[in-house]
């Protein structure tokens, strides 16, 4: 992709965003002055919000979206991140609390972090086959799993995992030894944190230098070249990137769990696996600026709460924002392509 | 006597597409009752012309007049009411629908009703009159290439058209087919139609035109009757004097008939070989052979074969041509010996890697979003000398396209550039540089000059046939082909695949003639 | 027992199948127009969920049913609406914008309905859309409980298949409209108006979504709440597909479905006590089941979800 079209396609789709979201902001009789303020010094203005919301917010939305941008990259629509993160997350809490508590945290904490990525790729098994073998659209089949997968989450927090002490739909807290050391001490910033910008480095480093990243990439560019010029079999690697994928996001789930909630609940997730797919486009589906692009809606939604308290923004508006967001890059894109021809 | 005016005139016609120009002040006059040749090589802007007056595609400049009336052509629907029919190159039919429901696409009339009888009344005169029928009720995805064709020219004539303009009609026909159509347009043009017939061969149009245009590089560079020409000068019009001599040879029937081995003085694909036409030379035909089907069949998803029962061995130092019309089992073959489709029965002896030559280049040579480095490595990557243990060698690879970026002409600025930006020709000659530049022992091209000019095909039989004669090594060549010609201008053996079916053609006189019946059994 | 009980058990559960499947049939319906156009509508549930506000927000703000459904079923085109402007109008990729509609639906819903009522958590109380009882088939044995009984979005419905059954197959416009969906470039050739077919047969899927919405929202729950849609958009375009793209077997896939939905209270019914939540998972992973077992055989619309006009790969 023309390097310099990429960026211009992003700065102008983020011009339209602020431009159409201030203006319905003030359409739906808020000021947006006050609206914008109260986001950035929610999410910005102090170094908690920096670090213990905007940067912890941005984990699972860096996880979910390289896991997300990794799938599109192959040419895999994975909108199923939501619910691999759900079965992550389930997953890593269950081994979390039926661990003895004489495990060391040096050996339960890659142990959950695994058994995490696990769930999430065999939450990617059943859309990864039909795909495959049944030619069935991964769309569809994604999206149902997601809501299987909540529901399951729900009944699992109602019923079999649920605390101790039977009152709310939660698990009881998952013990220490079991929790993602804290990078910077006195805020809330975790391990999570590190692992996400590690993981980001290694797809770069991945998708460009090897053969099997290389591989990849000419899937999703051009399945029919690849197969008959690269004779690189595009179903064995296709259903290895859809795990992969779905990996990634369940590693997503036990990480928060792991880092920020210590234990689960309904609605755990207030849509990191769709928030991913702003994340992934926004960053051209490029590893590394899934970073970038994860902190930009850390802050966003981190700094709804603060939007919604002081200036009355209800909090749905963000996620029409995002949405907005992915519109503006859709159109700014084919808008600019259509200049240049 | 008052002269008519022409039925159409397009003056100054100029169009753009980035920085290309396609049609640069091109001229056309078409009088109405003539068959008028449109003739240019591939690029030229024939199609170009055509799409502007058929409405697909507005002039940037330049005026065109209907009846010696100023007309804008702005929608094939405003085309259809000036009386301008088109047939396309690549039918512009909808597969799954019926043949009766296609004829009634864009028929005028209530969007609440189907003119269900009208149109097959109609349909029945136009077959009584021209002797065109069509089958209403079929599917269209069920008929073979011929059949389509007459269904898309049944459609244009049902809506009357005092303007033809046939799009390339020739391009997927067999030889008697060919016959059929052309003595179908003489009578259109009999009954008063002016019918543009756009080709790029030569012989066909000289054997129906009335008078001709020439196109060259978007210009009109002759206009002329029939009685005023020859090949040699239409050829020099189309190509300059000096490549003429290539594309006489190439287009006409007598240098066709012997098949590219005698006959050709000075042309650059002379050759000498002892043991006559057809036979590969004397020492290679004690050789092993370099790939070897036996008895393969190929089955479909839908049941059926869409091989069966095909044999063949492949020999280093020969060109093997297999002819055949469109859609008889071509492309699976070609998938077969390039080791891309295994045999549902039978067994395909090949090299470790064919070299493949795919006919869409666009879509399966190259991924357009790469470099041309990226490019090459997709036959590479895995080999060890560019790998380093799970890493790919990037400064190796590049070095390497950069070389054969050189050996090939590819007119590109360097191995950085994508691959979407090049010129269809130069993209075929990266694909060639990938497949061939390592001097491989087996190569299987499909259509590997579709769309390329004269210049680039003949880069693409050079290059094919210097493979062939390589004094170490020769190499084996499978070539499939659609175009008769390049067949029998390259092949030392000639098969034709008739559907599924790989049938031999013995050598000797009037091969033309009998390929092209065997062709015909096909559709 | 006796034997009427069990019968009163059947039906119930059947008229509970036929309640719950005509929000689904009506959206498969509106996604079969714009998929036998060639478009792809993943924003059908933002469309729903649009539809089902709107006609809340209509039959509060004018006190009839009617009038909201109405209301619903414009909020829905709206919706569409939108989507069209992008995907036929700019060419843009046709599942990423539809995803982003879903999300920006549900946002924009949930952020309309909060601004309006406030996070109280009260359910609204609507003025409903009641069942209607057709006189004489309301009284056939089985069959007029189940079908004819219900609110009167059920009896559009029932209509509609067969309308668009004889609209696709009958008509010169429903031959244009399966032209563009299989093979645009021809259908252009032959100078049919792509884009305008395919913006028009969007908007209409997008009124007969909010249709499905306003039908949720006024005859099923009688209430409002933040996605309360849950997931039926894509059920819906899976139904579309288990009805090979034809609508009276659409109408058949979605009361199936429909019947699926209602096992869970069937269920629940009969003592199951593993907890409900688990039986909400039913209907998607049947839909799962199904696009598993039966989709290979069935073809879309050869020109579905790709852009048009083409885009040449990297340029």
């Amino acid at each position: 992709m023309n390097r310099s079209r990429g960026w211009i396609v992003t700065g102008v789709a983020l011009l339209a965003t602020v431009a159409v979201a201030a203006g319905s902001l003030a359409l739906g009789g808020f000021d947006p002055w006050e609206a914008m303020r109260a986001l950035v010094s929610g999410s910005l203005g102090s170094p908690t919000a920096i670090f213990s919301i905007t940067l912890v917010r941005a984990v699972p939305l860096i996880l979910t979206g390289l896991a997300v941008a990794l799938a599109f990259r192959a040419g895999i629509w994975n909108i199923g991140a939501e619910g691999q993160l759900y079965a992550g997350a389930v997953a890593g809490v269950w081994v979390a609390l039926a661990a003895p508590s004489s495990v060391p945290a040096w050996l339960l904490l890659p142990g959950i972090l695994t058994v995490g990525g696990v769930a999430g790729a065999a939450w990617a098994v059943v859309p990864a086959a039909l795909r495959l073998r049944a030619g069935v659209g991964e769309v569809i089949t994604t999206i149902l799993m997601n809501f299987v997968a909540i529901h399951l989450a729900a009944w699992m927090v109602h019923g079999p995992l649920q605390e101790a002490r039977g009152v709310f739909p939660q698990t009881d807290r998952i013990s220490e030894t079991a929790r993602l050391p804290v990078l910077i001490p006195g805020t809330r910033l975790h391990l999570g944190f590190a692992i996400a910008v590690i993981l980001a480095v290694f797809l770069w480093a991945w998708l460009r230098y090897t053969a099997s990243g290389f591989g990849i990439r000419a899937v999703g560019a051009s399945p029919d070249a690849a197969r008959v010029a690269g004779r690189i079999e595009d179903g064995p690697t296709l259903f290895r990137i859809f795990l992969a994928s779905g990996a990634i996001a369940g590693l997503a789930g036990v990480v928060q769990v792991s880092g920020v909630t210590f234990a689960l609940y309904e609605d755990f997730s207030p849509g990191y696996g769709y928030t991913a797919i702003a994340v992934a486009l926004l960053a051209g589906l490029k590893p590394l600026g899934v970073v970038l692009t994860g902190v930009l809606f850390g802050a966003l939604e981190g700094g709804a709460g603060a939007m919604q308290r002081e200036a009355g923004v209800p909090a749905g508006w963000v996620d029409a924002v995002e949405a907005l967001v992915i519109l503006s890059i859709l159109a700014a894109d084919r808008l600019i392509r259509r200049g240049e021809a | 006597m008052t002269a008519r005016p022409p039925a159409v005139e397009a003056r100054g016609l100029v169009r753009r597409f980035g920085s290309v120009v396609a049609l640069d002040a091109a001229r056309l006059v078409a009088l109405p009752g003539e068959v008028h040749g449109v003739l240019g090589e591939n690029g030229a802007g024939k199609t170009t012309l055509l799409s502007v007056l058929a409405g697909l595609l507005p002039p940037d400049e330049g005026e065109i007049l209907r009846d010696g009336r100023s007309v804008e052509i702005d929608s094939p629907r405003t085309a259809r009411r000036l009386g301008i029919g088109m047939v396309h190159q690549h039918f512009a039919l909808v597969p799954r629908l019926s043949v009766l429901e296609n004829l009634m696409l864009g028929w005028p009339g209530s969007p609440l009703q189907l003119p269900v009888d009208q149109v097959s009344e109609l349909a029945r005169n136009l077959a009584d009159t021209t002797g065109l029928a069509v089958p209403l009720d079929a599917i269209v995805e069920s008929l073979g290439v011929g059949e389509r064709q007459r269904v898309e020219i049944a459609k244009v004539l049902l809506q009357e058209p005092r303007v033809l303009i046939l799009d390339e009609p020739t391009a997927v026909l067999s030889p008697p087919e060919v016959e059929g159509l052309l003595s179908l347009v003489r009578r259109l043009a009999r009954d008063g139609a002016a019918v543009l017939f756009v080709a790029h061969k030569l012989d066909e149009v000289l054997s129906v035109a009335d008078r001709v245009t020439v196109l060259r590089r978007g210009r009109t560079v002759l206009e002329a009757a029939r009685q005023e020409v020859d090949e040699g000068v239409l050829a020099a019009a189309m190509v300059g004097p000096e490549a003429a001599r290539t594309l006489v040879d190439r287009d006409t029937p007598e240098g066709g008939d012997s098949a590219g081995i005698s006959g050709r003085e000075g042309g650059l694909r002379a050759r000498d070989r002892p043991g006559g036409s057809h036979a590969p030379g004397a020492d290679s035909l004690a050789a092993e052979p370099v790939a070897r089907l036996q008895e393969v069949w190929l089955g479909s998803d839908k049941g059926g074969w869409r091989l069966q029962d095909v044999s063949l061995a492949v020999r280093p130092g020969e060109v093997v041509g297999v002819a055949g019309v469109e859609g008889n089992g071509q492309r699976q073959l070609a998938l077969v010996l390039a080791g891309e489709a295994d045999p549902t029965r039978g067994r395909a002896e090949l090299p470790p890697e064919p070299s493949f030559i795919p006919q869409d280049r666009r879509r399966e040579g190259l991924v357009q979003e790469f470099d041309l480095t990226e490019n090459m490595a997709l036959r590479l990557h895995h080999r060890p000398e560019f790998r380093k243990g799970l890493f790919l060698r990037w400064d190796a690879l590049e070095a390497w396209t950069r070389g054969r970026i050189q050996e090939f002409s590819v007119r590109a600025q360097g191995p950085e550039v994508l691959a979407s930006t090049l010129s269809g020709g130069n993209q075929q000659r990266v694909v060639l540089a990938r497949e061939l530049a390592e001097e491989p022992e087996f190569v299987v091209a499909e259509n590997p000059t579709r769309g390329l000019d004269v210049a680039g095909e003949a880069f693409v039989h050079d290059t094919l046939l210097s493979l062939r004669d390589r004094p170490e090594g020769p190499a084996g060549i499978v070539l499939i082909s659609t175009d008769l010609d390049e067949i029998l201008a390259l092949s030392d053996r000639v098969f034709v695949m008739v559907r599924g079916r790989l049938e031999p053609v013995e050598a000797g006189p009037d091969l033309r003639r009998r390929v092209g019946e065997r062709m015909l059994g096909a559709s | 027992m006796s034997g009427l009980l069990d019968a009163a058990i059947v039906i119930a559960f059947l008229e509970a199948g036929v309640r719950l499947g005509i929000p689904l049939a009506l959206a498969a319906l509106g996604e079969t127009i714009s998929e036998r156009a060639g478009v792809l509508n993943i924003g059908l549930e933002g469309a729903i969920i649009a539809g089902a506000l709107g006609a809340a927000l209509g039959a509060l703000d004018t006190g009839s049913p009617i009038l909201g459904v109405l209301v619903g079923g414009l909020a829905g085109a709206a919706v569409a609406l939108v989507f069209a402007v992008f995907v036929v109008g700019l060419n843009v990729d046709q599942i990423i914008a539809g995803t982003a509609i879903t999300l920006g639906g549900l946002g924009f819903t949930a952020a309309v309905y909060e601004a309006r009522f406030g996070t109280t958590g009260t359910a609204l109380t609507l003025p409903t859309l009641d069942p209607v009882s057709l006189p004489l088939l309301s009284a056939v044995p089985v069959l007029g409980p189940v079908f004819f009984s219900q609110a009167p979005t059920a009896y559009l419905t029932y209509l509609l298949a067969p309308a668009l059954a004889w609209f696709f197959y009958r008509t010169s416009a429903g031959l244009q409209l399966r032209a563009v969906g299989e093979a645009p470039d021809a259908a252009a050739a032959a100078g049919v108006r792509v884009r305008r077919i395919r913006f028009v047969a969007t908007v209409a899927g997008g009124f007969l979504a909010g249709l499905a919405g306003a039908h949720l929202s006024l005859a099923y729950a009688g209430t409002f709440a933040e996605g309360m849609s849950a997931g039926r958009g894509f059920i819906a375009i899976a139904v579309v597909v288990l009805g090979r793209w034809n609508p009276i077997l659409v109408l058949l896939a979605g009361l199936f479905f429909g019947a699926a939905s209602a096992l869970q209270f069937f269920l629940q019914n009969l003592g199951f006590d593993i907890g409900y939540q688990i039986f909400l998972a039913v209907p998607y992973i049947l839909t799962l089941a199904a696009l598993g077992g039966w989709v290979g055989r069935a073809r879309a619309p050869a020109a579905l979800a790709l852009p048009w006009p083409t885009r040449r790969r990297g340029a």
